[in-house]
């Protein structure tokens, strides 16, 4: 079965190039534009993993990973932050929350893959067939 | 109470994460910018000792001098005495904030961006994109990224990996231009709040415009930065006061 990977990120931009990483694995991909969207998406479908942005309008990611961990059902799941800002205070108060992992933007692709491959398990997607070929006439 | 940041748990949390830092030389400069009653000349010594900071500041410190010879502001002690500590602070965000953008275009979108004397390019004229973010506390200010409309496509469609005449309409454009000021502003507000200028950011503004003036806060200094990678062209400008107390 696939993974699920909820990505919260007030960003479309952010959310399509998690999106894009992840496309050659087997995976579903969630969306949440903000915090309080985030917690409703992640009740809802318990993915696997949440890469999670900090500045976010209505509810800011320290606040929703927060209630995460205050939540019996959601506290398990692995959170990597995704963030622009990497400040002495921010990181410590979200590493004291139980984040799994801390990848600071602009970032490549291969570095949220291989942070997001220690919290589970990525399987390549198989080739899709080739199109039949139809004979020269 | 919060209890004081742990520096020992911290430098393990960053070397865990893959955090990078700031130079030194910039970490230390705003430290020092960041208390009132620092002695200016040691805020003198550290910017001297980088030749990088020092061109910076005297470059502020000679707003419309077109090369170094029409410089009457020729030393960094100079530079401070004339403009105030605040042309400091500006160093020690656009140092930050540089590495930023450049970091963002290698990484995102493959570019060597390079930051060239914005006098020896034809500044913008009429319609532009313009991102800007506002950032209040201890410190209060706008940073601004400009470029044009072709600009401002080639980079949405590098970030996002389409060909620029796939890159949707303006909301799109205003996302990703909207994210690389996100990605600029948070790397040096990080390097502020480090140094006890605390400070957060408001939600970017996006979208096209052709307003090019620059507001200062009162008793603030402005940098203003220009970066090239072949053809494109992106400006940006940073605008602060310390001590909003």
């Amino acid at each position: 079965m696939a993974i699920k990977i909820l990505s919260v990120d007030d960003s479309r931009t952010i959310r399509l190039i998690v999106g894009k990483a992840f496309k050659p694995y087997e995976c579903t991909m969630l969306e949440a534009g903000n915090g309080e969207e985030g917690l409703v998406v992640a009740a809802r479908e318990k993915p696997d993993l949440i890469i999670l942005d900090v500045t976010m309008p209505v509810m800011d990611g320290v606040t929703m990973l927060t209630k995460l961990k205050e939540d019996a059902e959601l506290k398990t799941i692995p959170v990597i932050m995704l963030t622009a800002e990497s400040g002495r205070e921010n990181v410590l108060q979200i590493a004291r929350l139980g984040v799994r992992d801390y990848l600071v933007k602009p970032f490549k692709e291969d570095q949220l893959l291989e942070k997001a491959g220690r919290c589970v398990t990525l399987v390549k997607r198989a080739a899709a067939p080739a199109a039949p070929v139809a004979p020269a006439t | 109470m919060t209890p004081p940041p742990d520096i020992n748990q911290y430098k393990e949390l960053a070397r865990r994460y893959g955090l990078g830092s700031t130079p030194e030389s910039v970490s230390r400069l705003t430290q020092l910018v960041a208390r009132q009653d620092s002695d200016v000349d040691e805020i003198v010594r550290v910017i001297e000792k980088d030749p990088g900071l020092s061109a910076r500041l005297l470059r502020v410190a000679n707003p419309h001098a077109e090369n170094e010879a029409d410089y009457s502001v020729d030393s960094v002690e100079a530079a401070l005495m004339r403009n105030g500590i605040g042309c400091a602070l500006l160093l020690a965000m656009g140092t930050p904030l540089s590495l930023a953008l450049i970091k963002t275009f290698q990484t995102m979108l493959s570019l060597k961006l390079e930051a060239v004397d914005r006098n020896q390019f034809d500044v913008l004229t009429g319609l532009h994109m313009r991102g800007s973010i506002g950032f209040v506390g201890k410190v209060v200010g706008h940073v601004y990224l400009r470029m044009s409309i072709p600009a401002a496509k080639t980079v949405a469609a590098g970030i996002l990996g389409i060909a620029p005449d796939e890159v949707g309409g303006n909301d799109e454009l205003s996302d990703v231009i909207g994210e690389l000021s996100n990605i600029m502003t948070g790397n040096f507000k990080s390097n502020l709040c480090d140094a006890g200028l605390d400070c957060k950011l408001q939600p970017p503004k996006v979208g096209l415009s052709e307003d090019y003036s620059t507001p200062v806060e009162p008793g603030g200094g402005i940098e203003r930065l220009a970066f090239r990678a072949g053809d494109l062209l992106i400006f940006v400008e940073v605008t602060a006061n310390p001590w909003n107390e």
